[in-house]
């Protein structure tokens, strides 16, 4: 997770075309029974046919896919024997048989249930249709609501560890494969780790997991702990414990959280981890890997808080920031993402946004113009920490910070993993300053004229560098779209009427600006294309930027006779007819 | 009262012949800025009274109470021959017998040199203050050699005379032989870096560029001085006289024949006639009755006023003696006479001052110090104001005139002419005189003056140049003859405070030309100074005054570097991530010089290809061919690590250079052992194969394959950690040596000079030391001397780390390798090289 030495960037030379698979094991090892309990087949069909979806998609990760078809085949099967058995009641009884064992998680709409009521006849005897989707491509924890549209599939059955970020889309089934847990080890490793009967702790466990957290909590009653609270599953990545419900007292006061601890079963992703370091008063981790010890650990999230630090640190300076959409399926991803662009553009620098796929070192070093990357992503896989990346990447949260003046910053305490609960901090702020009125606006811009620092002056000096917090350094131009209170000003009629010249003229070709200004595109200020006029040494065969085409007399551009180039894949081209070597 | 105004001084400024910019550089504690007190005085800034207790130009509290100059200041002077006549002995064109002296005191403390360089260039001459007893130090040495470097002239003074007779009873001839001694080893130094175009600038008594005193005491003299009184006597010339006043010249009272030997134990003329008076004075005041004193006084032609009458001993001959001989007078007249004019100067510094073209506008302007010039302003350093967070930017005019609300273009230190990175334009507020604490402004400065700017601070870290001229490049960056190589981290105590501890390591870094303030990649704010006491001035300040709020700060620790000790042992072979290109690399290791020489910036990636391409080829045996291949500089583009092109008929290798050239500055800004920056590596690219598709060989692919074939080729070739390595000075009395050795072999210090200080029983010692092990050096070395022994330690040199291989994780180095990494929150274990290394 964290730097590791060796960045694996590429595979070995005889798999080029091969994918770069994780060999899992050879086949599904699992007995049939094992299989049942472990995917919840029981429960995925009552709640399938519950919802009386037809076209289902199966989500498995990797490491999971080995089981799949068999998963698929038994559901399959009963859910076939689920029917025989409702046709059986349904003639005996000739109600209209919908039971209240409605999904937890359908959101479908009462309309649709009427029309479902309607063509029920016919659709009861359709056979279910399962589709075996893969990972997203973004991360195994979020739900591929695209791929699954792509089957046109009514619900997804999501397998495997997840992040439970809210869809927009589908409804979701979630099945968790549980694993197994010594309870007696993970009691006594309690008992050791809190001494103190009267210990406020929060049992919180990897969702795998989390089955075993009730019973683990009746033992722990039973051995004398009063305060030990059982948390359950929450689809709600912003609460105060991620996804989890939280004891009584905090729901009105989220402070209260601070006087407990976290006893977590298994490892819990980093993001968690930060997210809960400032919240809580201590975090163990009671390992469940192959080398369960008997010993909780305390974790210590200062170190990895104060890297990430560094790392947007890093982006504050940086003048273009790229957003990578990591996800389209979380919810408000698009709000997120409009989020973002405010607020670099607000910054003065530049955005441009990207939808990559999978990140990777090689992706991320093709776009050298960029100086810093913020990811969009669900909570948990938004969290990238790797040093084998070409520039930083951050999550929005830590955007936010970045962005924010030197002068207004401090870190060291909260971490907001996701960013719905970034996006209704914002709100709650603006709704807070709106209060105010105009008034406070007013009385900021009254305090911008006079108590504005006696030395600056005219409007048209350069903008004064930025110090680098991470070199020590100056870095002039870190924001190259201006400053938002140049920006924001919207010209007033009778500016833009009494130099009507100076207005850019959107115009096809290319402008050439005066020395030292950005470069343009249209009339728009592009740091990208400045960044190809400036720093780039090679810059293709004939610059997008200074277009150069051959002429004839009449100024019309000569072209060239068309010829039959290459064509092929990059394994070998074929130039023309002739095979090249 | 202040015997002048500043409308005189603005007058002054436009006549650049009468100006003499000069800086006073010495060892610590040889008394520059006690001397400097009897200029001020002179000037009438403050009491004659006080003169050399006040340290009128240590400004700050702490200063004052170290007893010790951290930063350098500033004052102008108003100045003009006692006589007429003495005009026509200066050597350079003068107009008229007033004269504007811009005086810069800086400290003595090898830990703030930084703080000399910059006053070093804005100044054309220096002030060369020499301890009489303790001779020429390793910090004279350097700051001279600094002085040499931007060719700026030196004037000698040897201070303390008082110590050698008031507490060593050295006799005449003694005194002479411990003068001229000195006065030797200045010279020796300077012929050493003797610059042709600078001439020979040693210094000579019997010429008038030495002169003797004491500071504290406020007198001095020049030969030149008496040569003046006696001339007329003798009734001979007084150039003539001057040059039997010094040397193996010796006057027979009785035969009154001047002779080349001492013959029937005649006196040498120097001890006859310039220190015997002063021997008399000190006698009989020291010894003798008030009223032979007052005799003598009178026969000197030296009259006391008031209640200085009733003075006696040490106090009295304080005053008689500054009457007799002031110390202001006979500097004065050294500086005004040898020292030369800005326009003298500029004529032969233009070429170390400005990296453009030699016959451009600026270049003129700089070298006819043209106040109609363009514009050029050196920046050197910033000074705080009362107002905080804010700076006046301290320089000198070199061209043109500098005055309120012009627009200026400011050009920072990586400007380059037609890029527009690190230039800002902006208009000047104001234009200040800088008096030690106070400032006057000032409507407008003329070329060759030095001046403070307001408005400018938010643009200039430290140091830049101004200029009203488009096509105007840089003046040369200084380079510091320290190093920032001990750093301590801080931390906020409190978190809410963090914004304000980011503001205050701002100023910091903007107050001091040499701190380095940044943060690291585990997150930490990091403070690197000189030395520790530097870095304690520096959090001191931070603490108290940038910042204002309480702060946690951690052990000193000391950067290292990483580098290799020898070459690959094979080529280093990565490819890309899709497999369509290969990159073949080796690493050798720099060698030293090439690598002191890219840091000294004698060898940079701005120089001209051919021209760096000579250097290397003729004074570092590389092949010419490859020399003239270089492909950048690295960590930041100009660190101490070269990337050469080897490859032969490479096609597209054009189009990937940026994106090598990415990867090897982030590789050697982190390199694979423990993340340090790299040092003295040379990586030659011996052939690329690229994919014929541009598509496939983008910077995705190829920024992430020359990073993992550099590391490739580092791990290859016996990688090795740099430790940074101070040279340390001690003066020692001979009956201490012991303690010093066993101190210093206890922290893998090594002597390698010992010598006696003739005429002293002190010696002094000179020691590598590493910086890691210096920590607690001094009081370790007062323990073990009981206090004799006095350590100056400046950084010297890169030393590969001894004991074992850093791969090796049960050697020593290994260790602190491990710990660095775990430190960093990296794996425990260096990678081996299969990690970055593709099998064909």
């Amino acid at each position: 997770m964290e730097a590791s030495g060796a960045p694996v960037l590429s595979t070995p030379a005889e798999h080029i075309f091969e994918a770069p698979v994780a060999v899992t094991e050879a086949g599904s090892t699992l007995s049939d029974e094992q299989l049942y309990v472990q995917y919840e087949i029981r429960r995925t069909v009552e709640e399938i046919r519950g919802g009386k979806w037809k076209r289902i998609a199966l989500q498995f990760p990797d490491d999971m896919l080995v089981d799949a078809p068999r998963v698929a085949e038994n559901l399959k099967k009963d859910l076939k024997k689920e029917k025989k058995k409702t046709e059986a009641a349904n003639k005996d009884a000739t109600v209209e048989g919908v039971t209240a064992s409605v999904a937890k998680v359908g959101i479908e709409e009462e309309q649709e249930v009427d029309v479902a009521r309607q063509g029920e006849v016919s659709r009861e005897n359709e056979e279910e249709h399962m589709t075996i989707l893969g990972d997203t491509s973004y991360g195994a924890c979020c739900v591929d609501e695209v791929a699954a549209e792509h089957c046109s599939a009514e619900v997804v059955v999501h397998y495997g560890r997840s992040c439970l970020s809210p869809t927009a889309r589908l409804p979701v089934i979630y099945v968790f494969t549980t694993k197994p847990l010594d309870l007696d080890v993970a009691v006594s490793t309690f008992k050791t780790t809190y001494p103190d009967l009267e210990e406020k702790v929060v049992l919180m466990a990897d969702i795998p997991f989390q089955h075993h957290v009730s019973e683990l909590q009746r033992k722990l009653k039973d051995e004398g702990y009063a305060n030990v609270f059982e948390t359950s599953i929450l689809h709600n990545p912003s609460s105060p414990l991620p996804n989890r419900t939280v004891p009584e007292e905090v729901q009105s006061n989220p402070e209260a959280l601070k006087d407990f601890s976290v006893f977590h079963i298994s490892d819990p992703p980093s993001s968690l981890l930060l997210t809960l370091s400032s919240r809580v008063s201590r975090v163990h981790i009671f390992p469940t890997g192959n080398a369960a010890s008997a010993r909780a650990l305390q974790t210590n999230t200062s170190a990895a808080l104060r890297r990430r630090y560094a790392l947007l640190t890093k982006v504050a300076t940086a003048p273009i920031i790229g957003i990578l959409i990591n996800t389209l399926s979380v919810k408000n991803y698009m709000t997120a993402l409009q989020h973002c662009q405010d607020i670099i553009a607000a910054a003065g620098k530049k955005s441009y946004t990207f939808v990559v796929g999978k990140l990777n070192a090689a992706k991320i070093a093709n776009f050298s113009e960029v100086e810093g990357w913020v990811v969009i992503g669900c909570w948990e896989s938004s969290l990238i920490e790797s040093s084998d990346f070409y520039r930083p990447i951050v999550t929005p949260f830590e955007l936010e910070m970045a962005m924010t003046d030197d002068k207004e910053r401090v870190w060291g305490g909260e971490w907001v993993s996701d960013f719905g609960a970034l996006l209704a901090r914002d709100t709650k702020k603006k709704i807070e300053v709106d209060g105010d009125g105009s008034a406070a606006i007013e009385g900021e811009a009254q305090a911008e004229k006079e108590g504005d620092d006696p030395y600056a002056d005219a409007s048209s000096d350069d903008e004064p560098p930025e110090f680098d917090l991470r070199t020590g350094k100056y870095v002039s131009h870190s924001r190259p779209m201006g400053r938002a209170k140049k920006t924001s000003k919207p010209a007033t009629e009778s500016t833009a009427a009494s130099q009507p010249a100076a207005a850019p003229k959107p115009s096809s070709s290319l402008v050439q600006r005066a020395k030292g200004d950005i470069a343009s595109i249209n009339g728009a200020l592009s740091p990208g294309a400045e960044y190809l006029r400036s720093k780039r040494t090679w810059q293709g065969l004939g610059s997008d930027y200074t277009v150069e085409y051959e002429r004839d007399e009449n100024g019309k551009i000569r072209g060239a006779a068309m010829e039959e180039g290459r064509a092929g894949v990059a394994r070998g081209y074929a130039v023309a007819n002739e095979k090249e070597g | 009262m202040v015997n002048f105004t500043v409308e005189e001084i603005r007058g002054l400024m436009d006549n650049p012949k009468n100006i003499r910019n000069m800086s006073v550089i010495a060892h610590v504690d040889h008394g520059k800025s006690t001397l400097t007190d009897s200029l001020v005085q002179r000037a009438g800034i403050i009491s004659a009274k006080n003169a050399g207790s006040a340290r009128f130009t240590d400004t700050r509290a702490d200063e004052q109470e170290r007893g010790v100059t951290i930063k350098s200041t500033a004052i102008s002077l108003y100045a003009h021959l006692e006589d007429e006549e003495d005009l026509k002995d200066i050597p350079i064109p003068t107009e008229k017998n007033e004269f504007l002296v811009n005086l810069i005191d800086s400290p003595g403390h090898v830990d703030f040199s930084s703080e000399v360089t910059a006053a070093l260039r804005v100044t054309d001459g220096a002030l060369v203050v020499v301890d009489t007893i303790e001779g020429v130090c390793v910090q004279t040495e350097t700051v001279l050699r600094q002085a040499l470097g931007e060719r700026i002239k030196p004037v000698l003074v040897i201070n303390k005379v008082d110590r050698a007779l008031l507490e060593l009873q050295l006799g005449k001839e003694d005194l002479y032989q411990n003068f001229s001694r000195a006065i030797e080893s200045v010279n020796v130094v300077i012929a050493t870096y003797f610059d042709k175009v600078l001439g020979d600038v040693q210094v000579y008594p019997e010429k008038g560029t030495v002169a003797f005193g004491s500071g504290l005491h406020g007198w001095a003299f020049t030969i030149r001085q008496f040569a003046v009184k006696y001339a007329k006597k003798f009734g001979v010339d007084k150039n003539k006289m001057m040059e039997r006043l010094w040397g193996d010249s010796f006057f027979n009272p009785k035969t009154k024949k001047w002779t080349k030997s001492s013959d029937d134990g005649v006196e040498r003329a120097f001890n006859q006639f310039c220190l015997e008076p002063i021997f008399k004075i000190f006698d009989v005041v020291m010894k003798g009755k008030k009223e032979a004193a007052h005799g003598l006084l009178e026969k000197l032609d030296i009259k006391l006023v008031g209640e200085e009458k009733e003075l006696e001993g040490k106090p009295l001959l304080k005053v008689v003696m500054r009457k007799f001989l002031p110390a202001a007078d006979a500097l004065l007249e050294m500086m005004v006479i040898h020292l030369p004019s800005p326009v003298t100067a500029q004529k032969y510094r233009v070429e170390t001052l400005y990296e453009g073209p030699q016959d451009d506008a600026s270049a003129i302007g700089i070298r006819d110090c043209d106040p109609k010039g363009p514009l050029m302003v050196y920046v050197s350093k910033m000074v705080p104001t009362s107002d905080k967070g804010r700076f006046y930017a301290f320089g000198r005019v070199f061209s043109g005139t500098a005055k309120s609300g012009i627009k200026v273009r400011i050009q920072g230190p990586n400007y380059q002419p037609g890029k527009k990175d690190d230039m800002f334009l902006k208009s000047i507020q104001r234009t200040i005189l800088m008096m030690g604490r106070y400032t006057d402004p000032i409507e407008d400065v003329p070329a060759g003056n030095i001046l403070g700017l307001v408005g400018i601070d938010q643009f200039l870290l430290k140091s830049g140049t101004l200029t009203t001229d488009e096509t105007a490049h840089n003046m040369k960056v200084m380079k510091f003859s320290v190093s920032p190589v001990v750093q301590r981290s801080v931390e906020v105590k409190n978190a809410n405070d963090l914004p304000k501890l980011v503001e205050g390591l701002k100023r910091l870094s903007k107050s001091d030309p040499c701190v380095l303030t940044y943060i690291t990649e585990s997150g930490e704010h990091v403070v690197a100074g000189a030395g520790e006491l530097h870095l304690e001035i520096c959090l001191k300040d931070l603490e108290e005054d940038h910042a204002g709020i309480p702060l946690r700060i951690s052990d000193p620790v000391v950067q290292y570097r990483e580098s290799v000790e020898g070459e690959s042992s094979m080529t280093a072979l990565s490819k890309s991530p899709n497999k369509h290109n290969r990159i073949y690399l080796t690493a050798a290791p720099l060698s030293e010089e090439v690598s002191k020489d890219i840091e000294s910036g004698k060898i940079g990636p701005r120089d001209d290809f051919k021209a760096r391409a000579r250097i290397l080829a003729d004074e570092h045996g590389w092949d010419v061919t490859d020399a003239r291949k270089i492909w950048c500089f690295g960590p930041d583009t100009n660190g101490a690590n070269l990337l050469v092109d080897q490859t032969k008929a490479v096609q597209y290798l054009n189009e990937i250079k940026d994106s090598v050239v990415s990867g090897f500055q982030w590789a050697t800004k982190e390199g694979p052992v423990a993340e340090e920056p790299m040092r003295s590596v040379r990586f030659n690219i011996m052939d690329v194969t690229l994919h014929a598709d541009a598509i496939h060989r983008g910077g995705g692919q190829i920024i992430p394959t020359a990073r993992r074939v550099l590391y490739a080729a580092t791990l290859l070739a016996n990688p090795g950690l740099l430790e940074p390595v101070f040279l340390v000075e001690i003066q020692v009395p001979e009956n201490a040596m012991g303690g010093i050795y066993g101190v210093l072999t206890r922290r893998r210090g090594h002597v390698f000079e010992e010598n006696q200080r003739l005429g002293t029983p002190l010696f002094s010692v000179k020691a590598y030391l590493p910086v890691n092990e210096s920590f607690g050096f001094n009081a370790d070395l007062r323990a073990a001397t009981s206090g004799q022994a006095f350590p100056t330690m400046v950084f010297d040199h890169w030393q590969i780390l001894q004991g074992g291989s850093v791969l090796d994780k049960t050697s020593m180095t290994g260790k602190i390798v491990e710990t660095m990494r775990i430190r960093k929150g990296l794996k425990p274990d260096v990678p081996g090289y299969e990690n970055y290394y593709d099998k064909l």
